[in-house]
């Protein structure tokens, strides 16, 4: 039982939520391990919610409530709505950048400001880390590569069963030369961030 | 890069989505022809066929819609093709007039149905579980749980069909066309050119007196089906115990990890059943042989649960059979681990596990903002529905469809009324008019209207019904992925040589009243609006603009104009002032900054509707989105 990992990530449609998902099971192969992930999308392209999985040791594509080990958030109202998949004692990396739904964009409701859902969150979970996703993606180069910057981050809290080399392998094996540099690059500015 | 799904050397192991592990298994199986209607969550298997086809060895089509596609196959596996078709479930539906009548007429060069069923409804309007079907048509059910599942039954149901000239079902879930996992690779098999139809109608021509015989060939058949899934290595009994459990599709997904989780692995009789129709009956005898109780766990509807209880009833069997009539599991939705998990408990008659605990403990989660998909920044479609909601307001039944467009159903745009299926906007749309003498108007998109929007206009012609029919035509099928249909002449591949026109189809169905307009030109879509209104019968606008993500792709479409808020918009969201753009389209560029309205330039597509309702809305130059 020890072997098993679940992630769970949230996201907004088009934010790239499933590249980074994608790209985290081929290192997790890559690694040798016996890794499944699972995605949930149809009509989330339309800037609705994007939700995947990765687990490894397990045959299931899906977390139920109270399962995920570590939930990355690449929107922070997300990661709030999906807290109830973290287990106790769980790990939470988050974007720290929010991309409100259209009603809070528009007035018409409201939703907790970042500083409100990184006190909710860090109250209920072992260990939080919230970045500027958006930013260390342009920084890098492009703005969806955002997303790798969360994943490194990921490893530098040294909780996957492999290493951020992994992930760079398998960047530099699955990608045209210059997306992967700016990937590369996105994956060291995240890793850098939980120290 | 050569593709692996292509040309992946045997024994390697590759990540594969469950979609692209069928494509595989096909590949590997020696597919020659497949054909398809799109539809999520099957979707990714067509469109990965139709980017290969220009270096695989098979004949693809997007065809008009499921019923076409499997007639395209019948008649392919009849000239000797192996052939395979795909779709969503409620496809099937549509296409359960040619299966019912494939399985008597059967399959030479072999035929596989993929339907792909969506338990929980993640993108469709149903839940239906087309195992059903295979009992229905009386033909075979392979039920994959995992990628590597995904190719091998694809693969075996393909060799199966072709061996016994027998239709196949191959039944996915959403969970299992969109897991990924590994998958290793096998020697793909190099099948004979087809051989071409061979006459013989006795076999081929159900008219009355060869369809009875042909009925009795199909269940003779069956029986030899019978015989396979007895010894299928899809169907493995492991563990031991008094209590069993028989569990088939991602349900065993569930049932594999809640053993493992609970430390139960030891304690119960575990059978897997992939080869699902027909039941192997002398198996399960087996399997159920000094069981004092049996759970079986399925997804959806009861169907094995039902076919085990009669068997256990034929052979006299005591034993208690758990499931879901009554219970403890659910007849709707998905299930997971932990559900699994306790119906586990309740068969071993354990007490109920702990709810899960999650991080968030016992606090109430505070209802969060939803976030609904809704139409993009720049979608034609808001620029119609607003025209014509302009118009006719809550004074009209809104008939809609089934694409993006089905979206208007969100306020401001309110759009929607009501919905059936595909193609159901203009006879549904007919039918309430006709009753009730209420205004109508039907939205359908081209693709829908070429999936099955034609025959009821042909009707509506026919039986002097009352409608306006807004034809959205995106030049593309937006919401599944910007799949080709007829009316596109653009695809993702290049140019489409044979566009089939919307305007001069239905003028040619003898419609009259006819108005084209470009939905971004506001004016004109209202004045041709107002003047399809003041008349009465049938009446089509065509309201013509790519859909924008795929004119940027396709046709390389760029605007160099945003929309900015120039004037004091300071009275954002009070009704009737400048401002009330904010509440009347519901762009996803439009935001609320210190009380003042605002246009995000990152979102803003250029399409310029908005300039068109406020004048305190300029252009200026931008690269739009």
């Amino acid at each position: 039982m020890s072997t098993k990992l679940r992630i769970f990530m949230t996201g907004v449609g088009g934010q790239g939520t499933l590249t980074a998902t994608t790209l985290l099971a081929r290192a997790a192969l890559s690694a040798g391990l016996p890794v499944t992930s699972g995605e949930i999308h149809g009509m989330a392209q339309r800037g609705g919610v994007v939700e995947s999985t990765l687990l490894i040791g397990c045959k299931s594509p899906k977390i139920g409530l109270g399962e995920a080990d570590i939930l990355l958030g690449f929107e922070p109202l997300e990661t709030l709505r999906a807290l109830p998949y973290l287990k106790p004692g769980g790990l939470v990396l988050s974007s720290s950048e929010t991309l409100p739904p259209l009603s809070v964009a528009t007035g018409k409701e409201s939703a907790p400001s970042v500083d409100e859902i990184r006190a909710k969150v860090t109250a209920r979970c072992a260990s939080a880390c919230f970045l500027p996703v958006r930013s260390l993606g342009v920084q890098a180069g492009a703005v969806q590569s955002g997303n790798i910057a969360l994943l490194g981050a990921l490893c530098a809290l040294n909780v996957l069963p492999f290493g951020k080399e992994v992930i760079a392998a398998t960047i530099r094996a699955t990608m045209k030369p210059k997306v992967a540099e700016i990937n590369l690059k996105a994956l060291d500015l995240g890793a850098a961030c939980p120290a | 890069m050569a593709n692996p799904l292509l040309a992946g050397t045997p024994g390697e192991t590759h990540l594969l989505l469950g979609n692209e592990a069928i494509v595989r298994g096909a590949i590997e199986a020696g597919i020659q022809f497949v054909t398809c209607y799109p539809g999520t969550p099957s979707s990714e298997v067509p469109d990965t066929f139709f980017r290969l086809s220009p270096e695989g060895s098979y004949t693809f089509e997007y065809s008009v819609n499921e019923k076409v596609a499997l007639e395209v196959a019948g008649g392919a596996t009849l000239a000797g093709a192996l052939c395979l078709t795909t779709m969503k479930h409620v496809g099937v539906n549509v296409a359960a007039d040619p299966l019912l009548t494939l399985t008597y007429v059967g399959s030479p060069g072999g035929l596989v149905l993929l339907s792909a069923d969506d338990p929980g409804c993640h993108s469709s309007q149903n839940e239906q579980d087309n195992r059903i079907y295979a009992r229905l048509a009386g033909m075979p059910c392979f039920e994959p749980s995992c990628a590597q599942e995904a190719k091998d039954m694809t693969r075996a149901a393909l060799t199966l069909s072709r061996e016994l000239g027998a239709p196949t079902l191959l039944r996915t879930t959403t969970r299992v066309n969109h897991l990924r996992g590994p998958v290793t690779l096998a020697e793909p098999t190099v099948l004979p050119k087809p051989a071409g139809f061979q006459k013989n109608p006795s076999r081929f021509v159900p008219i009355p007196a060869f369809a009875r015989p042909m009925h009795l060939r199909q269940l003779e058949r069956l029986e030899t089906l019978r015989e396979r899934a007895e010894t299928s290595p899809f169907n493995v009994v492991s563990g031991a115990g008094k209590v069993g459990v028989i569990a088939s599709g991602i349900s065993r997904a569930y049932l594999a990890d809640a053993l493992d989780e609970s430390g139960l692995g030891g304690a119960v009789k575990v059978l897997d059943l992939g080869f699902t129709y027909p039941l192997p009956e002398k198996l399960i005898a087996g399997f159920m042989q000094g069981l004092e109780t049996l759970l079986v766990i399925e997804e959806l509807e009861p169907v094995l649960e039902t076919e085990i209880r009669a068997l256990a009833q034929r052979l006299g069997l005591s034993l208690a059979i758990l499931g879901k009539t009554p219970g403890p599991l659910p007849r709707f939705g998905e299930f997971d681990t932990a559900l699994v998990q306790k119906a586990l408990r309740t068969a071993l008659g354990l007490p109920e596990p702990e709810a899960p605990a999650c991080a968030c403990g016992t606090d109430p989660q505070v209802p969060l903002a939803n976030r609904p998909p809704n139409l993009c920044a720049g979608c034609p479609h808001r620029a119609t529905y607003l025209a014509v909601r302009t118009i006719y307001g809550d004074n009209a039944v809104y008939s809609s469809d089934i694409g993006c467009y089905t979206l208007g159903i969100l306020p401001p745009l309110k759009a929607a009324d009501f919905l059936v299926c595909m193609g159901s906007s203009i006879s549904a749309g007919s039918g309430v008019s006709k009753a009730s003498g209420q205004q109508v108007v039907g939205f359908i998109g081209d693709s829908t209207f070429f999936h099955s929007g034609i025959t009821g206009l042909v009707n509506a012609v026919f039986n002097r019904h009352d409608i306006l029919l807004v034809i959205l035509d995106n030049r593309t099928t937006a919401m599944t992925g910007h799949q080709p249909n007829p009316g596109v002449d653009k695809t993702n591949l290049g140019n489409n040589p044979v566009r089939v026109d919307i305007e001069p189809l239905v003028r040619g169905i003898g419609i009259t009243q006819i108005r084209k307009v470009n939905p971004l030109n506001q004016k004109a879509t209202l004045a041709a609006i107002e003047e399809l209104k003041a008349m009465s019968g049938v009446r089509v606008l065509i309201a013509e603009e790519p859909c924008p993500l795929f004119a940027r792709r396709a046709y390389g479409q760029k605007r160099n104009q945003v929309a900015y808020v120039a004037g004091d918009c300071a009275q954002a969201g009070a009704e009737g002032t400048c401002g009330d753009c904010l509440n009347t389209l519901a762009c996803p560029a439009f935001y609320v900054e210190d009380g003042k309205m605002a246009i995000d330039p990152l979102l803003c597509s250029g399409c310029m509707l908005c300039l068109q309702v406020c004048k305190n809305i300029k252009a200026r130059k931008g690269d739009a989105k």
